[in-house]
């Protein structure tokens, strides 16, 4: 078996007896001292999170931008400096083989911060299509740095964060924290105002000691979990992957058909055009049971799709959860029976952003 | 610490003898540890038969789902309708408000195959030491 890989905090999680999980190759904590304590800790004041685990990615050089633009499903030449934008990558069969954001940093130059899930493989798309041009420099930050996510609707009071509380939704600057300097975006994954921090390994015990100083909590996957199913957003892998496309999984918001070629244009289009057979609804239980990723959507007896993310939803005290049904089934209010312990259990769909405060990544539909 | 009067499974289940050839069953405060915060429980209806060491229902965490084996086997009597309503009550109180069911033994001499508490202390601080390496 290979050695899990360690982020730059990983010392501070052992020390702080989080209970440790191997997350796609990772060794990350689940929870430090309790889910619903972190996830409460971020719905009310702040948390943070070791997300060192993403990919990190610089694309600099005069060509940059131009080839971004012709891989992801938004226009990067649009993205003004500062600013940040969730699109997809996807295949040249409309399959979405990431979602990630990009960042217009400087002059020629990007970050792109993307899962951690089959990183390989994406490489392997991205060199593809750069092949050895030398316009187009391509370098993984994603070992030398750290990144930490601190959400919460306190964020903003918080003494370090003070001086970028200006940052707009998806802006980015470059800045000093303390006697630190660090790339900081008004980003995230829970549906809760935040920032997203980015700076060397080196930084990365003194910026989390001064977030503990300042009673933020830590808080590990499973309230990260838990908190960004709450708002609706989708775990790529999970409810989608490279078998799923924009428009079925409701994401057809960050593909612009009117913008120039990229690959996977001409199939998005053709689907468009053809209309989807299926979609990606949001579900709540009507009674205690809680749906998991995995179990069987049944409608009058018949199965008709699959729970993609499900889970209890600590804000709201059900169990809420994610999946694809035919497109008929897809309104607000369709009732539908999830399979739990063998038995079929009712539900109904919701729109997807179950919780409704905070401030959430992206526009409400279904 | 673990009561010194309660039986445990390997599977982390405890059950306290009662008169009568009856007793009270629960999860100890490992398993309620390792679990995190439960959510959920499904227990065998009451009037139902459950067999030792067999599956007799689940708890649910906020990250998982766990299956619940019976102790002893035996025919349910009750079972705890404050910790249906209120799951956390396992992670507060595992041994005492957090109990499950209460079952009628059938066969008590089934006890005898089950760790007493030194045995079960010893049991846990090897699967910790263990977790820790």
């Amino acid at each position: 078996m290979k050695p899990l890989k360690k982020t730059p905090l990983n010392r501070v999680h052992h020390e702080l007896k989080a209970r440790m999980v191997d997350f796609g190759g990772w060794d990350l904590p689940v929870w430090y001292t309790s889910i619903l304590a972190e996830h409460k800790a971020v719905r009310s004041r702040a948390g943070m999170f070791d997300v060192s685990h993403m990919g990190r990615l610089w694309l600099t050089g005069k060509k940059a931008g131009a080839f971004l633009d012709r891989l992801l499903t938004k226009s990067v030449p649009r993205l003004d400096i500062g600013d940040a934008q969730l699109c997809l990558l996807c295949l040249e069969n409309g399959g979405i083989l990431d979602d990630l954001v990009v960042y217009h940093v400087g002059v020629e130059q990007y970050l792109v911060v993307w899962n951690a899930a089959n990183i390989e493989q994406k490489f392997e798309w991205l060199f593809r299509w750069s092949g050895s041009d030398p316009d187009i420099i391509i370098e993984d930050s994603s070992s030398n740095t750290v990144m930490l996510a601190v959400q919460g609707p306190a964020v903003c009071q918080l003494k370090n964060l003070k001086d970028v509380s200006h940052l707009p939704r998806f802006g980015i600057t470059q800045t000093k924290m303390g006697n630190l300097s660090a790339l900081v975006s008004r980003t995230g994954y829970t549906g809760e105002d935040g920032f997203e921090i980015i700076t060397d390994a080196a930084n990365a015990l003194p910026l989390w000691e001064s977030f503990i100083e300042q009673g933020v909590k830590p808080c590990g996957l499973g309230a990260r979990d838990s908190l960004r199913l709450e708002a609706g957003m989708m775990l790529y892998g999970h409810d989608m992957d490279t078998r799923t496309n924009p428009f079925e999984a409701g994401l057809g918001w960050l593909v612009d058909l009117e913008k120039g070629n990229f690959i996977g244009k001409n199939a998005l289009l053709e689907i468009k055009h053809q209309g989807v057979k299926r979609k990606l609804v949001g579900f709540q239980m009507d009674g205690r049971e809680i749906p998991r990723s995995g179990y069987r959507i049944f409608k009058s007896g018949q199965e008709v799709g699959q729970v993609t993310s499900g889970g209890y939803a600590p804000s709201l005290g059900i169990g809420i959860g994610l999946g694809y049904v035919p497109i008929e089934l897809a309104t607000i209010g369709s009732e539908i029976e999830i399979v739990i312990r063998n038995k079929p259990i009712p539900a109904h769909i919701v729109n997807r952003r179950f919780y409704k405060g905070g401030a959430s990544n992206e526009p409400q539909r279904i | 610490m673990n009561p010194k009067e309660y039986k445990y499974t390997q599977e982390h289940e405890w059950i306290c003898s009662e008169p009568e050839n009856k007793g009270k069953v629960g999860i100890t405060d490992y398993a309620q540890s390792q679990l995190g915060d439960v959510v959920f429980v499904d227990l065998p209806p009451p009037g139902s038969q459950v067999e030792q060491l067999k599956k007799m229902g689940e708890i649910e965490s906020v990250k998982a789902v766990s299956d619940l084996f019976a102790p002893v086997s035996g025919r349910v009597l009750e079972i705890n309708q404050a910790v249906i309503n209120e799951p956390a009550l396992v992670n507060q109180d595992p041994y005492g408000d957090g109990w499950l069911v209460r079952l009628e033994l059938s066969n008590s001499s089934e006890l005898d195959a089950l760790m007493d508490s030194d045995k079960y202390d010893e049991f846990v601080s090897r699967l910790n030491e263990e977790g820790s390496e």
